[in-house]
């Protein structure tokens, strides 16, 4: 029988080949999936889009988040020019903080249908002709009202609920009574003939709020209940240069298309193009004209539409000057703003008791909600009633009072001050906000749209940390009026942003805040923050874009250019990923910073959780403080991307390591395996009169086959693979596989038995139970002992190792950017890896349990046969695997500790956990299986 | 090997020629408590599982009174089912059919853990070659059989004593690799002998043992059965069927 025969006969040799080619073969995909999967992330996301982040000289932190309110400016049109000549510059993209817009909705009002039928003394112009969309009369339906001949005595509660995304916060509530009833026409002579107007019924009171709201009136459709509050709702707008935008941003920037070209120095004034449409409506404009409208300057009439509310606005306020700019602004689509307003109506006796229920009715200003462009938003509609407002078609008027136009305002809220606190594994910063002075907030404007005072008792105005600022605004006031010019979604432009590097400074969405845990520490279900409407929140909204800096010149105040610029956003011309732009990027980084500015290097950074703890967020009337609890934020994190890459390097080496550790114990069991086999082969042979020399040779010509096995398989591998680890890792093996041979040989070579004196050790454990006998038996077998516990400690680590990553994953996945993509990437190799690890254990337990099998079962028969009844039998089994378990125990619990914080920290302890529970199932598996 | 004729030949009182008898001569005696071991109409067969291998009938209705102070060999070539019958007899294995009485009761109505303190009791049960436990001492494997009953401390001196008796006072510090083939049969029969046994079953105790071994083992059962210990013994030892009172010879 040559060597190959008996290699193959040997099913332990080949067993011990198998293992150690599985482990090479395991090696190299763990680290061709990782590495693959680190390039991938790496060269998705560690560059944005930009690379460099330039800001006026100011100091610095490592960390880069959005500064909604940090608007000093400092960067000047011609420092932009000479960024843009540099020859390592692709895309310069300025971006300001301009302001905050304060948006008053319209008053908020109740309708109750109360129709009177056609009456031409009230329909007056409103026939077919002379209304685009109206009903001829003869077509009117009949009158029809909700209230009834006879007047009713009605209770209406009014209360409005705001939501910051922690709780409701109810912010007034209001209830009114009065009498109601169905209005009627009333024919008086006058001078000239008969006069025809609607009245109220003889008895009614009607019904008033407190002041601003105005009571109750009928018209010709409805009776309409002025209802209290007009909420305020307060946004930020930034300004960003349309061309350079959409250079950034891509086919998600087409929405700025068509304002690549800065308006012209007319179309920015103000008064100017307010003459030309009040000019345009004196001399009459048709219905259809006004709604598609004349083009001025290119862009449509509607685009133009909250500019003259505003400019009809300024312009009575006596606000409008010769230097008032119209600005192109782009808004969001929708918001999330939340603010929910009920009106609940009841009948009610003289006493004051409920005799009926008519309803409660309720409006949401929702994400429906597009700030400048909103119509009625809370007009809200008596039970049963039908709008025939209709009737009369489209007046196509153009009044003011459409909707009250919004004011903008250079006194804004600005960020917090943070302090950094410890730092996790994953690199999230634990972080305090430093609150900046208390103000009161939700307070209603001190005039009402139309300059009366305000009735201040109806809300309850609030104590807050402000966090605001003061904006220098420079020497001349300007009254920058708003041309809405379109819409941008919000989603599509952080799509083409990615979730790296996302536009800082307050861009377009910030990112948002996340309740994680309360006041008191506890642990709440994670709520996202909405925008606050008090306008002092930590989490602000971002409104839109301003796309004129001309305009955004005159908004700081400005008559000439200035430097108003924030930032400048720049991409750098070297293409690839991170790695390979790396010097350029810093090359052009130094270049920026030879202009006295400050430039800061984005490209490679990835976002990161941070924990914010919020204190002293609200003061109640007495004065008491009380914290919002902690957030979480994601915050730009510089040269995430090499700490990534770092930290899965070092995953690998961790998991080759783990590999060659797993194998080496095989190898060592196995060969022990084989040396029990052939000892008595190798006496016999020695007995045929074979050499020591000759016994040898023998026992290497067998490992020898597996040795070149091993050989041809590892130089494919590293030839496939390409890779020095992999190289490195077949060398291991083969170095163990030839240590591993050596030592067979060593170990079958003839020893002489030398008569020895007794050996007995009397400070051995007396054998009075099967407790001490199982320990006298494992004392004995002190090699097996081990080797079995090392083996159970494998698997019980094992486990651990496969429960860790298996929780860890998900968390893993959602807690950043870039380490999320990694991790989620090698997910499946390491889950693999602990797999492996799992049956490498279990294999690692079978086989050195196998050792000591036959004289276990020997053994156990010589006790059954002096009298051992099976339980005391059944002992000696789980005693003796139970104080293996105990050996095994720490090393299972430590092992699978250490693999936990190696590959999966957050889940380390869980591992420990698994750990321990693997080791202690295998006890009792272990004694039912070795009957 | 199919229903091999088992022959039974008994002797008496230890002096002349025993009469052969067949199956059909078997003397059969009702069992009483003086008689510690009895078997009757043992069958074993082995073999004719579920692998459809043919069963293999080794022992075919045999019968055996065991009194004490008798010495009974068991003889026969290897595989006629010397072995079988002790491991039947010592209750370690169960006929396929046939009955097993100690000291009158039969062992079909004992479960597992009776027959178990039985046996500790009344049988010392010596195996083929003396197997004793590695990494006991001789003295350890001896006190062995009485850790279930917790007398290992008040069995000791018997334990030396019986290692003396033996031969063994010296080497009782040895572990069994430190000892000689008949050395670790005299231990496992100072083992079978600590608790007070009634019967010894010994299996095959002079194998591969040299004379003056085998004589000493053989002299050393012979002086049991002076106090009254029944012993049954598996053999082909010339010498010891010769000393035997009565004799089994399966073909």
């Amino acid at each position: 029988m040559n060597a190959v025969q008996r290699f193959i006969r040997s099913r332990v040799l080949l067993l011990t080949a198998a293992i150690l080619i599985a482990a090479m073969c395991l090696s190299v995909l763990v680290q061709s999936q990782s590495q693959a999967a680190l390039s991938r992330t790496v060269d998705e996301n560690s560059r944005g889009l930009y690379d460099v982040l330039v800001q006026a000289k100011a100091p610095t932190g490592a960390l880069l988040q959005p500064e909604i309110a940090n608007g000093t400016g400092g960067i000047s049109f011609e420092q932009l020019d000479a960024i843009r000549k540099l020859s390592g510059t692709s895309v310069a993209a300025p971006i300001s903080l301009v302001s905050r817009v304060t948006q008053n909705l319209e008053a908020p009002r109740l309708d109750a249908m109360d129709y009177l039928g056609y009456n031409a003394g009230l329909a007056g112009t409103a026939t077919a002709d002379q209304a685009a969309g109206a009903t001829a009369p003869e077509q009117w339906p009949a009158a029809e009202s909700v209230l009834s001949d006879n007047t009713k005595k009605y209770r209406l509660t009014a209360s409005a609920v705001t939501s910051d995304g922690v709780s409701e916060q109810t912010l007034f509530k209001s209830t009114a009574e009065g009498t109601l009833g169905k209005a009627r026409l009333v024919e008086e002579k006058a001078a000239g003939g008969t006069s025809i107007r609607i009245a109220a019924p003889r008895d009614e009171t009607g019904i008033k709020f407190p002041s601003p709201a105005g009571g109750s009136e009928h018209n010709l459709f409805n009776l309409s209940v002025s209802l209290p509050l007009a909420p305020e709702v307060t946004e930020s707008v930034v300004a960003v240069d349309p061309a350079a935008e959409r250079a950034l941003l891509g086919s998600a920037g087409d929405f700025l298309a068509p304002l690549e070209k800065a308006p012209p120095a007319d179309a920015r004034d103000a008064g100017a193009i307010g003459r030309y449409f009040e000019g345009l409506f004196t001399n009459g404009i048709r219905l259809d004209e006004l709604q598609e409208g004349p083009d001025f300057l290119g862009v449509k009439l509607k685009y133009w539409a909250p500019l003259m509310t505003q400019y009809q606005q300024a312009k009575r306020t006596g606000q409008l000057t010769a230097d008032s700019q119209a600005i192109p602004l782009i808004v969001r689509s929708g918001t999330s703003l939340d603010l929910k307003y009920n009106v609940r109506i009841e009948e009610i006796d003289d006493a004051g008791k409920v005799v009926q229920e008519v309803g409660t009715v309720s409006r949401s200003l929702d994400k429906d909600y597009l700030p400048f462009v909103s119509k009625d938003p809370f007009v809200l509609s008596w039970p049963g009633s039908t709008d025939h407002s209709s009737l009369l078609g489209a007046t196509g008027n153009f009044n003011q009072g459409l909707y009250t136009p919004a004011q903008w305002s250079t006194d804004f809220a600005a960020a917090p001050r943070y302090t950094d606190g410890d730092t996790a594994a994953n690199g999230a910063v634990d972080k305090t906000a430093v609150p900046g002075e208390w103000v009161t907030v939700n307070r209603l404007p001190e005039k009402s749209a139309n300059g009366t005072p305000v009735d201040q008792t109806q809300r309850e105005p609030v104590d807050e940390r402000a966090y605001r600022e003061n904006l220098e605004t420079g020497k001349k006031t300007a009254a920058p009026l708003a041309m809405v010019y379109g819409t941008f979604d919000p989603s599509a432009v952080a799509a083409a942003a990615g979730d790296v590097n996302k536009l800082p400074l307050g861009g377009y969405d910030p990112t948002p805040f996340t309740l994680v845990k309360d006041a008191a520490g506890n642990d709440v279900p994670a709520t996202e923050l909405e925008p606050s409407l008090s306008a002092t929140g930590l989490a602000s909204q971002s409104a839109g874009a301003i796309t004129d800096y001309y305009g955004l010149a005159a908004a700081r105040g400005y008559t000439e250019n200035a430097a108003v610029i924030d930032a400048v956003r720049v991409r750098a011309k070297a293409p690839g990923s991170w790695k390979e732009a790396q010097p350029d990027v810093e090359q052009l980084a130094a270049d920026i910073r030879e202009m006295g500015l400050e430039a800061t290097i984005v490209a490679g950074s990835a976002r990161e959780d941070a924990s914010i703890f919020v204190p002293g967020y609200y003061k109640d009337d007495a004065g008491k403080e009380s914290a919002l609890g902690t957030v979480q934020q994601s915050w730009v994190r510089q040269n995430a991307a090499d700490a990534v890459t770092g930290s899965l390097s070092g995953t690998n080496v961790t998991l080759l390591f783990l590999t060659l550790c797993g194998a080496a114990l095989l190898t060592g069991a196995s060969t022990v395996s084989y040396i029990r086999k052939r000892r008595s082969e190798a006496g016999t042979l020695r007995a045929m009169g074979w050499t020591q020399r000759r016994i040898r040779s023998w026992v290497l010509e067998e490992f020898g086959v597996g040795a070149v096995l091993l050989a041809v398989v590892g130089v494919v591998l590293s030839l496939v693979s390409w890779s020095l680890a992999t190289a490195l890792v077949c060398v291991a093996v083969l170095v163990l596989y030839a240590a591993a041979a050596l030592f067979a040989a060593q170990q079958l070579r003839h020893r002489d038995v030398i008569d020895q004196e007794p050996q007995h050790d009397e400070r051995l454990i007396q054998v009075d139970s099967p407790l001490t006998f199982a320990n006298r038996q494992l004392s004995t077998n002190k090699f097996n002992t081990l080797s079995l516990a090392v083996a159970v400690g494998v698997f019980g680590a094992a486990v651990g190792g496969l429960i860790a990553l298996l929780i860890d994953i998900p968390r893993a996945a959602g807690a950043s950017a870039l380490s999320g993509l990694a991790a989620a990437a090698v997910a499946m190799p390491s889950i693999l890896l602990a797999l492996a690890g799992v049956v490498v254990g279990l294999v690692l337990t079978l086989v050195t349990g196998r050792f000591e099998l036959n004289a276990k079962r020997q053994y156990l028969g010589i006790l059954q046969a002096m009298g051992w009844n099976p339980d005391m039998l059944r002992q000696v089994r789980l005693f003796e695997n139970a104080l293996v378990g105990t050996v095994a125990l720490p090393l299972g619990v430590l092992g699978a500790l250490g693999i936990g914080l190696l590959l999966a920290p957050y889940a380390a302890l869980w591992a420990g956990v698994a750990g321990l529970v693997a080791v202690l199932c295998w006890i009792p598996i272990a004694t039912k299986v070795v009957q | 090997m199919t229903n091999p004729t088992n022959v039974q030949r008994s002797r008496r009182g230890g002096s002349g020629e025993v009469p052969l008898q067949t199956r059909a001569n078997t003397i059969v005696k009702a069992a009483d408590h003086a008689t510690p071991l009895e078997l009757s109409d043992i069958t074993i067969r082995y073999g004719g599982g579920k692998g459809g291998a043919e069963a293999v009938s080794v022992v075919e209705g045999f019968d055996l009174t065991l009194h004490a102070g008798e010495m009974h060999c068991v003889a026969g070539r290897s595989g006629s089912g010397k072995t079988s019958i002790l491991t039947v007899g010592a209750g370690l294995t169960l006929p396929t059919s046939g009955r097993v009485f100690w000291e009158g009761d039969s062992l079909e109505s004992m479960g597992d853990d009776e027959i178990a303190d039985r046996r500790r009791a009344l049988i010392g049960y010596v195996d083929q070659g003396g197997a004793l436990i590695d990494g006991m001492s001789a003295l350890e494997n001896v006190l062995l059989p009485a850790v279930p009953d917790g007398e290992v401390d008040q069995r000791r001196d018997m334990a030396k004593d019986l290692l003396d008796l033996v031969g063994l006072g010296r080497r009782m510090r040895h572990r069994p690799a430190q000892l000689s083939g008949g050395e670790r049969q005299r231990v496992a029969i100072a083992r079978a002998l600590i608790l007070g046994t009634r019967v010894l079953v010994v299996d095959e105790p002079t194998a591969s043992l040299d004379r003056a071994s085998a004589n000493r083992i053989i002299s050393i059962l012979k002086d049991t059965t002076s106090d009254g210990i029944a012993v049954l013994v598996a053999s082909h030892d010339h010498e010891l069927v010769r000393l035997s009172d009565s004799l089994t010879e399966l073909i």
